[in-house]
């Protein structure tokens, strides 16, 4: 899931101007979740909004709970068929959802003005109903196999690939004493599950164009294709 | 001259350390840098002065200058190189410009974080790790760039690498120590150890590999520097008796006592290595006293 915070309030109303009718638009899957855009926090972005004298044109968040906003034919049937009345009545739209929630709003309003409401932070796991944490860089060349699941380019703050720095001290890593350091964590698991075989082989420098943005991903029932400045690769998912 | 070939003589090979200025050097050649002066005072009793690469990601002097500088003075230079502040392209012209501007020994380490240093809101790098950047190295030294490209004129320098004996679990160490061995690591300075046992327990792994190693000391100046150490810096360990010892001498006095616990803690250690690096962080002008204590002058 995409991790989001919302904007302070100061700066989202810093970025509205005078008379501009604003429709909010929440996400119910992982800004639900985040409690930065689910349905009770775009209802009350919009109570927030008119309390500081901005006229809110509307507000919605596209359902059911569990549904992204980033899925842009549901998106768009949602703001441009049930709310079409008041998005056209609308001079923009704050989003309270992740950057790609943003831009699945341009596409279904044809280009309308966007407003953000969140900061898109990380990809994380949802631990608990609490806690958010992040376990994947989304890098794309992934070399987890190696690692017993566990992502040295998130978990190591250097983003090493052939064991640790010297810097850890009482398991803690040197950036943050709070956090494990990460091939720490990485040691102990392979050890527990009797692979520290793993960590043998030399890991090659990362393929940074994997890592290349913007990058597309095209799927189907049976085959799909990744295309980043690194070339195109097509998987299939059946052989 | 190459570190290496003092190695292979069998020599106790003694380095110092430097971190260059926070500032440019000036144009007129007969004012030197404070870091040329501590290696000119370092000069007649080590082998060669380390030169630190924004130590402890601290914006300063570039460290092929003040390498460049001391070589220029007559002393050997061991230029530090770290993958936090430069991708695989600036990192492979760093080293080629280093060698074509005389330098004869690289020693090449992750870095510090920038979360540590001066410039906290800075990209970190870290293109490459260590073992990568041991690695690409030597490509260089056999014609192939990372890309595998044909380079002309192919460097041709000893390639240090850094250890931490304090690390635990010791193993994961000294499993990245032999990822740097098989990727053409020639020698290693170790962190700043204080603790005899557990540098031993170290170095009873680390033998196998026939590597040559130089135990790290860092001067310890004054009880409050241990204490600091043990909170701020990781990955060293000052022991208790270390602050207290260095503690229990008046101001006056710390110098000639600092000399003597590291002089001691060499002449304990010396004969499990094969050389030892003082980083005297200014406190230049003991090392003399410190090798003679440790009767490796």
């Amino acid at each position: 899931m995409h991790a989001t915070i919302q904007k302070p309030i100061n700066e989202i109303v810093r970025h509205i101007q005078p008379g501009e009718r604003v429709f909010v638009v929440g996400c119910n899957n992982c800004a639900w979740k985040c409690h930065s855009g689910g349905e009770d926090e775009t209802r009350m972005m919009a109570k927030r909004l008119s309390d500081r004298g901005i006229e809110v044109s509307g507000y919605t968040v596209p359902g059911p709970q569990g549904m992204s906003l980033c899925k842009l034919s549901h998106t768009r049937k949602v703001l441009m068929e049930e709310y079409a009345d008041q998005v056209n009545a609308s001079d923009s739209f704050l989003i309270l959802g992740c950057g790609q929630g943003v831009h699945t709003v341009i596409d279904a309003t044809d280009g309308g003005m966007v407003h953000p409401g969140c900061d898109t932070i990380f990809g994380g796991e949802t631990v608990s109903d609490t806690e958010i944490e992040e376990f994947c860089s989304l890098c794309g060349d992934c070399i987890i196999e190696f690692t017993g699941g566990l992502c040295p380019m998130t978990l190591c703050a250097k983003q090493l690939l052939n064991g640790p720095c010297g810097g850890a001290e009482n398991g803690h890593c040197e950036v943050d004493p709070d956090r494990p350091c990460g091939w720490i964590l990485i040691y102990d698991r392979l050890k527990k599950l009797g692979r520290l075989d793993l960590l043998d082989p030399y890991q090659p420098a990362k393929n940074n164009s994997k890592w290349s943005r913007p990058r597309t991903l095209k799927v189907s029932p049976t085959e799909a294709t990744f295309c980043s400045a690194g070339g195109s690769v097509t998987v299939s998912n059946q052989d | 001259m190459k570190l290496t070939t003092l190695f292979d003589k069998g020599e106790f090979v003694i380095t110092g350390e430097v971190g260059p200025i926070k500032g440019a050097i000036h144009r007129d050649k007969s004012i030197e840098p404070s870091c040329a002066i501590e290696a000119l005072q370092l000069q007649q009793h080590v082998h060669a002065v380390n030169v630190t690469d924004n130590q402890s990601a601290v914006m300063r002097l570039g460290s092929l200058a003040a390498s460049v500088r001391l070589k220029t003075n007559g002393i050997e230079p061991v230029y530090q190189l770290t993958c936090r502040d430069r991708n695989r392209l600036a990192l492979q012209s760093d080293l080629l410009t280093a060698y074509s501007l005389g330098i004869d020994n690289v020693l090449l380490l992750t870095g510090d974080h920038i979360q540590l240093g001066d410039h906290k809101e800075a990209k970190p790098v870290f293109d490459l790790d260590s073992v990568q950047l041991i690695e690409m190295a030597k490509g260089l030294k056999r014609g192939y760039d990372i890309s595998g490209n044909r380079i002309e004129n192919y460097l041709d320098m000893a390639f240090g690498a850094v250890v931490n004996p304090n690390f635990d679990p010791i193993d994961l160490q000294v499993m990245k120590m032999k990822k740097k061995i098989d990727a053409g690591a020639q020698f290693f300075q170790t962190q700043a150890v204080y603790d005899v046992k557990m540098f031993e327990a170290f170095m009873n792994k680390a033998q196998q590999f026939n590597c040559p190693i130089q135990v790290g000391v860092v001067i310890l100046k004054s009880p409050q520097m241990g204490r600091f150490m043990n909170k701020n810096v990781s990955g060293i360990h000052v022991p208790k008796d270390w602050i207290d010892e260095i503690g229990s001498v008046d101001k006056q006095d710390r110098k000639k006592k600092a000399a003597e616990m590291a002089g001691r803690f060499i002449e304990e250690t010396k004969a499990m290595v094969q050389g030892v690096h003082i980083m005297p962080l200014g406190w230049t002008d003991i090392v003399p006293d410190i090798l003679e204590h440790a009767h490796v002058n």
